[in-house]
């Protein structure tokens, strides 16, 4: 065995460049998978870890008004007997300028099946309660901090502001960037003495909220793991296509190597090695190459993992809240599940190569013939399967229309994979019958003629490669518009939203009076007062009937002033805009599209919201879009709610007539209400700030879908210089007939260029079926709103462009070397054909 | 028509310079046959690659149809080769993607003196009839060759040069390719300049050279 082992082995000695080619395939593949699924993997640690702490496990009591509890109201509510524990949340910085999380418990009252009570720690409850207390953290914390992990334990590392933490203690299973403390020694930290962010209680333990406060139910929290899943599976897509492409040039580089080792496997077995014998030796060289490129794959996939996880975290803190730390907290199985994946990948790729060995003809000497018509028969295969792919397609596009909208993430995926499936097996049998019927229109023409026959023999070793690049070209182009459409529709709404140049952010008790006192400035124009209330959509009255809902909604109050009213997007309405603003400003509500696409409502429907002492049933008038809330929201008249739920004001918008002095107007207004300077903020500042935020989020989709379109270029790179040598046996002939090199050369170029082309062409309308895919099924499944659908013709020309680019830059360095070979060797590759 | 005049060619080898082609002089009139025959690795082919303009000397001169050879640019050489030459080779060398008819019209149609009539006559005399849709690794390697030397003439060429045309052939089969290509060449009125190791091959033509360890010598039959 050792010895077929060795003899098959030795013809990547005499094509290294194969073996590279082979390696590169499974590195790249790999680096790509094992790097999207590290981020996963943390990401899900980070989730976990929150989940098992007390944000969804615990049923939560908060200020109505928003502000914080009293320690005299705590101690009051437990004087009633109720089971409630405070919590002290605030942020300290670290002398790095990073923000933790502080969080102060007092763990003799939080109930005893909380898995912080329960935590495993080294050290004694008493020591946690009593000074100096202790500072409990993750290890990932601990880089914030400037502190080795040996030296971690006891240390009282110095915050920025001066103040010393109480001593570490390590404990894994928190959440990243987090530290938990006793709440005395929290509010020493946090210098609020009387202060208490939110009570928390065993799920159940309270029958309803005591007056003054909100219950949020734990059963009702939506956990980060919840929320985030969309966007890991958006990205475990994407590694999954760049494994995928990845694979592509594996097969390309083993469909040449067995090509080419055709005579030495005949010959091994003419010498007696049994075919099964020969089958296992393949398979035991495939195994020892794809390990070497798997552990290769996943060290650089984990390197690649640590690039994007900063922007992975800030995307998934900035879409969700969710805090993933910038650590990678890799589990045993995400190295196991990586090498299975890529040496899985790796037997996918070769098993065509071991099929062909397994049925290996010794005496098989017309291979020119037998290829010629075995490549027929696999065009004739990929339309068979293309067409079952399509069917598969159009089945899951009938299935999702028979759905509610925003059901069906999974076969939104399935839809788009089978579409790209669809036309990569396509691609092959039509660029053949393209090329057939150009062969024929050339007939005048000797030289094209030429070069559209030969390109019709060059399709079967290019066509994986040109699969690939159709896959990556359309993704890009898919990818691209959804981005860039959303970033048109998002940049819109920013405008539509935020009417008023100046937002004021100020305590909620002095709204009144700050209004008051802006009513008689001559330089404020309008006042847009918002609102913000929580409650309960109890239920919902359809034509269809009534049905209960029970879930927590967000109430959002707006002032109907003239400057917002005109700008501010309505996706859908009972009437028209003019009567759903008039409703509106009655009392009626508009609901966002999140809610109205998980609930299935319509303008018209009835919603029953309840609130500690209030229960309302309102009309909703009108639907609006809200990118980027991955929540359910109510819109009412700003007046309406403070009436009917009595919401505090959170923020005021000011309109200010021509000609005002904004910098007077925000001395005036800190001077007469003690107001930070921050407190009167620009909108162009809000607006950079959403869009900075916009544009870090799709910074992974851009990176990965650019990895995939080089991986392309660098399997149709791979094709090329796999069959430069047969290329060049097959040019010289022509240049002993009398063709210069210089014209073969172009019309090499020319050959790959115009195959490209055509890919590039067929990726286009592919793109936009993409594109149409993600906004109108994904997006909606995945968020709850659907965009609306932009194409960019410059995106377009862009791809072909592309197309053409990455082949002309694959083809040109088998062409320099074609061109630059010497007389002799040309001569010498025509003696050898 | 051809005439090679002191030419020298060396090539740089790992183990050091091989010197290939020494002081070798041939002329070689419009019509008339010649064979040149040698050991293996005696030059022959490469003084036929360097009278096809595929190589150049080192020293000396080529002159085809009145045009020194060597002096010419790349993109004037190769017009030369597909509008005066035809070439033969010991491989075939039929382009794998073109029919058989598309084959023996190619150079033809390079050079722009395609004749539909001449290639249908040349097609029958090949014995090709109703094999003119069939691709090269349909036929047999009689009728490779055959194809290959109708290729070389459908432009009608004023010298044909071959390298060991018969040498891929068995002996009944490189008979009867040697006679049709000896008839068309009769018919033609092209010159012939053929390497061969077979004095079956050579004996049929006008005159014999031997190449000896790179020099030319006169051969007697």
């Amino acid at each position: 065995m050792t010895q077929v082992l060795s003899t098959l082995l030795s013809h990547y000695q005499r094509h290294p460049g194969q073996l590279i080619m082979l390696l590169l395939g499974l590195w790249v593949a790999s680096a790509l998978w094992s790097g999207i699924q590290a981020i996963n993997a943390t990401a899900r640690d980070s989730y976990a870890r929150a989940d098992a702490l007390f944000d969804t496990q615990l049923d939560q009591l908060e200020r109505r008004d928003g502000a914080p509890l009293t320690r005299a109201e705590y101690h009051a509510l437990r004087q009633a007997g109720l089971p409630v524990s405070p919590m002290l949340e605030g942020e300290v910085f670290t002398q790095d300028g990073t923000r933790l999380t502080l969080i102060g418990i007092d763990p003799l009252t939080l109930s005893s099946d909380n898995p912080f009570a329960q935590a495993d720690t080294s050290a004694s409850l008493s020591d946690f309660l009593t000074p100096p207390w202790q500072t409990r953290l993750a290890p990932d914390a601990l880089v914030a901090l400037g502190i080795e992990r040996e030296n971690a334990s006891g240390a009282t590392p110095t915050l920025a502001d001066g103040k010393q933490l109480p001593p570490l203690i390590l404990s894994p299973a928190l959440p990243p960037d987090t530290l938990i403390m006793d709440i005395a020694a929290a509010a020493r930290l946090l210098e609020s003495s009387n202060e208490i962010t939110r009570l928390v209680a065993a799920p159940g333990a309270l029958s309803e909220a005591p007056a003054g406060l909100t219950l949020t139910r734990a059963t009702t929290l939506a956990s980060p793991g919840q929320l985030t899943e969309s966007f890991h599976l958006n990205l475990t897509a994407l590694g999954l296509l760049a494994w995928v492409v990845g694979l592509f040039i594996v097969q390309s580089a083993l469909g040449l190597a067995l090509e080419q080792r055709l005579g030495m496997l005949r010959t091994l077995r003419v010498l007696g090695v049994s075919g099964r014998r020969l089958v296992l030796a393949l398979s035991l060289e495939l195994i020892l190459l794809g390990l070497i490129g798997a552990l290769a794959g996943i060290a650089s996939g984990v390197w690649l993992a640590r690039l994007l996880l900063p922007d992975v975290a800030a995307t998934l803190g900035s879409l969700y809240g969710a805090g993933v730390g910038q650590e990678l907290n890799l589990p045993w199985h995400y190295w196991v599940g990586g090498l299975a994946v890529s040496l899985g990948g790796l037997l996918l790729a070769g098993s065509g190569v071991l099929w062909r060995a397994a049925r290996l003809n010794m005496l098989e000497l017309g291979q020119m013939q037998a290829w010629r018509s075995g490549y027929r028969r696999q065009l004739t295969l990929m339309s068979i399967s293309g067409a079952l792919a399509s069917s598969i397609a159009l089945a899951l596009y009938a299935w999702l229309r028979l759905q509610s909208p925003g059901d069906g993430l999974v076969a939104g995926f399935g839809l788009i994979a089978a579409l790209l499936l669809a036309s990569a097996l396509w691609l092959p049998p039509l660029l053949a019958l393209i090329l057939k019927g150009l062969t024929h229109l050339a007939r005048r023409r000797p030289l094209i003629h030429w070069a559209m026959a030969d390109m019709q023999l060059q399709l079967p070793k290019l066509s994986l490669a040109m699969m690939a690049l159709l896959i990556a070209l359309a993704t890009n182009l898919g990818v691209g518009s959804m981005v860039g459409g959303f970033r048109l529709t998002f940049l819109e709404w920013l405008d539509q939203r935020l009417v008023a140049p100046f937002y004021l952010n100020a305590p909620s008790e002095q709204y009144a009076d700050i209004d008051a006192w802006l009513a008689e400035r001559p330089e404020v124009a309008e006042r847009l007062l918002t609102r913000r209330s929580e409650a309960t959509l109890q239920a919902a009255s359809t034509p269809e009937g009534s049905r209960s809902i029970g879930t927590p909604i967000e109430l959002y109050g707006i002032t109907p002033g003239k400057s917002l009213t005109p700008h501010w997007p309505l996706l859908a309405t009972q009437q028209n805009r003019s009567s759903a603003w008039a409703a509106f400003s009655k009392g009626a509500i508009f609901i966002n599209e999140q809610l109205a696409t998980a609930e299935n409502l319509s303008p018209g429907d009835q919603l029953n919201l309840s609130a500690p002492g209030t229960n309302e049933t309102l009309t909703i008038a009108a639907i609006y879009p809200d990118y980027g809330n991955p929540s359910g929201q109510v819109l009412m008249a700003s007046l309406q709610l403070a009436a009917r739920f009595n919401a505090p004001p959170s923020s005021m918008g000011l309109v200010l007539s021509d000609g005002a002095d904004v910098d007077a107007l925000r001395a005036a207004l800190s001077k007469r209400f003690d107001l930070g300077s921050d407190a009167l903020r620009d909108q162009r500042e809000i607006k950079r700030i959403a869009t900075e935020i916009f544009e870090r989020t799709f910074t992974i989709t851009r990176a990965l879908n650019a990895l995939t379109l080089a991986v392309a270029a660098l399997a149709l790179l791979a094709s090329l210089l796999a069959q430069a040598r047969s290329r060049r046996q097959q040019l010289a002939p022509l240049w002993a007939l009398g063709v210069p090199r210089a014209q073969l050369a172009q019309l090499n170029l020319a050959q790959l260029g115009g195959t490209a082309l055509a890919t590039g062409l067929l990726a286009i309308p592919l793109g936009i079926a993409i594109t149409w895919g993600l906004v109108a099924i994904i997006n909606v499944a995945a968020f709850g709103w659907r965009l609306p659908l932009y194409l960019f013709p410059w995106e377009m020309a862009v791809t072909l462009a592309t197309a053409v680019g990455v082949a002309l830059l694959a083809a040109a360095l088998p062409t320099l070397r074609f061109w630059r070979a010497s007389p002799r060797a040309l001569l010498a590759e025509e003696a050898n054909q | 028509m051809l005439e090679l005049h002191q030419v020298h060619k060396t090539y740089a080898t790992p183990q050091g310079p091989l010197r290939v082609l020494e002081d070798a002089s041939l002329r070689l009139a419009a019509g008339e046959s010649l064979a040149l025959m040698g050991e293996s690795g005696s030059g022959k082919s490469t003084l036929l690659h360097l009278a096809a303009g595929l190589d150049l000397p080192d020293q000396g001169t080529i002159t085809l149809e009145g045009q020194n050879v060597a002096l010419l640019p790349e993109p004037a050489r190769a017009r030369l080769r597909r509008e005066q030459l035809g070439l033969v080779f010991q491989q075939f060398h039929l382009v794998p993607s073109l029919t058989v008819i598309d084959n023996l019209r190619l150079q033809a149609r390079l050079a722009k003196h395609d004749d539909a009539d001449w290639a249908g006559y040349l097609i029958e005399r090949l014995g090709l009839t109703g094999l003119e849709k069939r691709y090269p690794e349909q036929l047999s390697g009689g009728q490779q060759q055959r194809l290959a030397i109708g290729r070389a003439l459908a432009p009608r060429p004023a010298l044909l040069l071959a390298d060991e045309p018969t040498g891929n052939l068995d002996e009944t089969t490189a008979g009867e390719v040697l006679e049709l290509l000896l008839s068309l060449v009769h018919e033609t009125q092209c010159a012939l300049l053929i390497v061969t190791h077979s004095l079956q091959v050579a004996a049929p033509l006008d005159r014999c050279l031997r190449l000896r360890h790179g020099r030319l010598l006169d051969a007697a039959l």
